[in-house]
């Protein structure tokens, strides 16, 4: 039976239209281990190899990675729950008590989502602090430093934003008191605020407004920055270990 | 200066002019210049309704309407540390901020917490048809009072 | 190929005629020096692996917590009712702290602003670079202005009754006084551990430790009209 099954993955494999598709082939070899990273659009971004010394998980605690995981389950959860989510007034509430007792898997999806909001916006804090401890900032890493300050504001200003899409007491005084916050800054606050809110009040255009920052403006500029944050961890040498080794010594 | 450096120039120029247009005009966009939101002007009823040396809270317009012996006038029930509503205690005779312990006292002087500035007194006057009137959008510096 | 003894090295300043800089590369050199050689491993299946073990545990934990803790709704957002008290979420509430008491200008904007930018030049000062333990050289002169600095901030505090921040500052400046106190030849591990921390790590573990107690301070303590209360009596 297990030889019956063998020999079709077998044959599947060395099936011209699959060949087409998946042009590394497969094998155990360090030829097929390399092409299934180098011939990839998505994968295409790590080495073919790295060093050994940046997997430990005393090293970095996976910090970074886990931020990211956190955020691809909420692009996930948070695509889900736009399917059934109005951004107008009073309808979203009414969408979130759908969500909770109509909609199947409502409550986990929207569950899921806020935990792992909290979960990120608490991750990458500790993968700053971690980043900062064991010196991973320092030359050649410096500005991919400023760029990790830049994705924690847009961590912090997209948790923000969807904070008040619920439509409850809760986001409503929320966003009050941070949009009141913004109207503090000298000279320009009362029209920033204005532009925050779409207006004087925190009312239906705010909440519009919210919700493309949260879900299309802020998660672009994310995956943007995120982008230029990995592809200077592949420039740098790769992952810091703790010693200087990875970098390149001519000037 | 030569040809080029003159093209050049030129580009830059036009380049960082249609930069200036494109951010005035997104600037204009991102600004409503329609607000659906309700007028600032209220209208607070007839003088009888409210009783002699009373503070009245309308949550839905958030002003006070204060009577007192000399006369009328109206403050703004919106906290001015953070924007809370704040609600009038009238066992301790003092409005008090439910955010972070702000509280006024009826002329809207501050009394203590961290508000930055006192309760602003609002435009009111007295309409043709004898109801007063609030313009929510109005803070007056000299504290008139509406008299009756 | 010339080797290099076919050439005489010279000076001389005119660009045109003399290039500036000449690298002579013999054999088994490369204008990359790597220090030394280090083990390494397949990026499949050694990455990948540990990167899908790691985000699958992180995604069961997540999992496990939404199907047993609901996300907090309260109820419809109501512009004439503040709630009582009216508490941002957990990160902000460090900052809600401080609002409580500096205007909203310095708490709300100032501070932010200025921990922003602090944190965005840490790595162009090249003391941080360098990382060398603050007290290892004019440790008399440093310990002078620590303690003027020290004093000034707790004063400043003080004035102003902020003393969640200030418990904080005072065990920090306490830890740094003992690091002082070490030598790099002291008894414990401990000690000569301390001794060696640059100036940037106890600014960062200062700032660590008041957003932790900060936020810890807003979230369990403060009941409504933002009063001290105790959590283990509510």
């Amino acid at each position: 039976m297990a030889n019956t099954l063998d020999q079709l993955i077998d044959q599947v494999r060395e099936n011209r239209i699959w060949r087409s598709i998946f042009r590394g082939g497969t094998g155990d070899s360090n030829l097929h281990k390399s092409l299934l990273v180098q011939q990839n659009v998505f994968l295409h971004l790590f080495s073919i190899k790295a060093r050994k010394r940046t997997l430990e998980f005393s090293a970095t605690w996976y910090l970074g990675a886990l931020t990211f995981g956190t955020f691809m389950i909420l692009v996930i959860t948070g695509v889900l729950l736009m399917l059934y989510y109005h951004p107008s007034v009073p309808q979203a509430y009414a969408d979130m008590k759908d969500l909770q007792y109509v909609v199947s898997s409502g409550v986990f999806l929207r569950n899921l989502h806020r935990w792992s909001a909290h979960a990120m916006v608490f991750l990458v804090f500790a993968h700053m602090f971690k980043v900062f401890y064991r010196g991973a900032y320092r030359t050649p890493r410096e500005f991919n430093w400023v760029i990790g300050v830049i994705l924690l504001l847009l961590t912090l200003l997209l948790s923000y934003t969807g904070y008040l899409l619920p439509w409850d007491q809760l986001a409503y005084w929320a966003v009050t008191v941070g949009s009141n916050i913004a109207s503090a800054v000298p000279l320009i606050g009362a029209k920033i605020r204005f532009l925050m809110l779409g207006g004087t009040a925190v009312n239906a255009n705010a909440l519009l407004r919210f919700y493309v920052l949260h879900c299309v403006i802020l998660p672009l500029a994310a995956i943007l920055f995120l982008a230029v944050h990995f592809w200077r961890i592949r420039k740098d040498g790769g992952i810091y270990a703790g010693d200087h080794s990875s970098e390149v010594s001519n000037q | 200066m030569s040809r080029r450096q003159f093209f050049v120039k030129l580009g830059v120029g036009s380049v960082a002019v249609a930069a200036l247009g494109t951010a005035a005009f997104s600037y204009q966009y991102l600004s409503p210049n329609v607000l659906y939101e309700p007028s600032p002007i209220v209208d607070a009823g007839k003088p009888d309704h409210y009783t002699p040396d009373s503070v009245t809270l309308d949550p839905q317009t958030a002003i006070y309407v204060v009577r007192t012996a000399g006369g009328f006038f109206a403050l703004s029930a919106i906290c001015t540390h953070l924007g809370c509503l704040t609600a009038y205690k009238p066992d301790l005779g003092v409005i008090a901020c439910p955010c972070h312990g702000s509280k006024f006292n009826k002329d809207g002087v501050k009394i203590e917490g961290p508000a930055p500035r006192p309760l602003p007194w609002l435009r009111m006057w007295l309409s043709d048809e004898g109801d007063l009137m609030v313009d929510r959008s109005n803070a007056i510096a000299i504290k008139q009072l509406v008299r009756v | 190929m010339n080797t290099p003894k076919d050439f005489v090295a010279g000076l001389d300043s005119d660009a045109r005629k003399t290039p500036r800089r000449i690298a002579f590369i013999t054999k088994r050199t490369s204008p990359q020096v790597r220090v030394k050689d280090e083990e390494r491993v397949m990026t499949y299946p050694e990455v990948f692996f540990r990167a899908a073990v790691a985000i699958e545990v992180l995604a069961i934990t997540l999992v496990v917590v939404a199907l047993l803790w609901d996300a907090p709704l309260e109820g419809l957002a109501d512009p004439m009712h503040t709630p009582n008290p009216a508490k941002a979420p957990w990160y902000f509430l460090g900052l809600q702290e401080m609002l409580h008491y500096f205007p909203p200008v310095v708490a709300g904007v100032l501070v932010p602003g200025l921990v922003v930018m602090a944190l965005i030049v840490i790595p162009y000062f090249n003391i941080n670079i360098e990382a060398e333990g603050i007290w290892v050289r004019d440790k008399a002169k440093r310990l002078r202005i620590f303690g003027v600095v020290v004093v000034v901030f707790c004063v400043f505090l003080a004035v102003f009754r902020v003393w969640v921040a200030l418990v904080p500052t005072v065990i920090v400046a306490a830890f740094m006084y003992l690091a002082a106190q070490a030598e790099p030849q002291s008894s414990t591990g401990f000690r000569r551990w301390l001794v060696r921390k640059p100036l940037s790590f106890w600014i960062m573990t200062w700032f660590l430790f008041e957003l932790v107690v900060l936020t810890a301070v807003g979230t369990f303590f403060r009941g409504p009209g933002w009063s001290w209360v105790l959590p283990w009596r509510a």
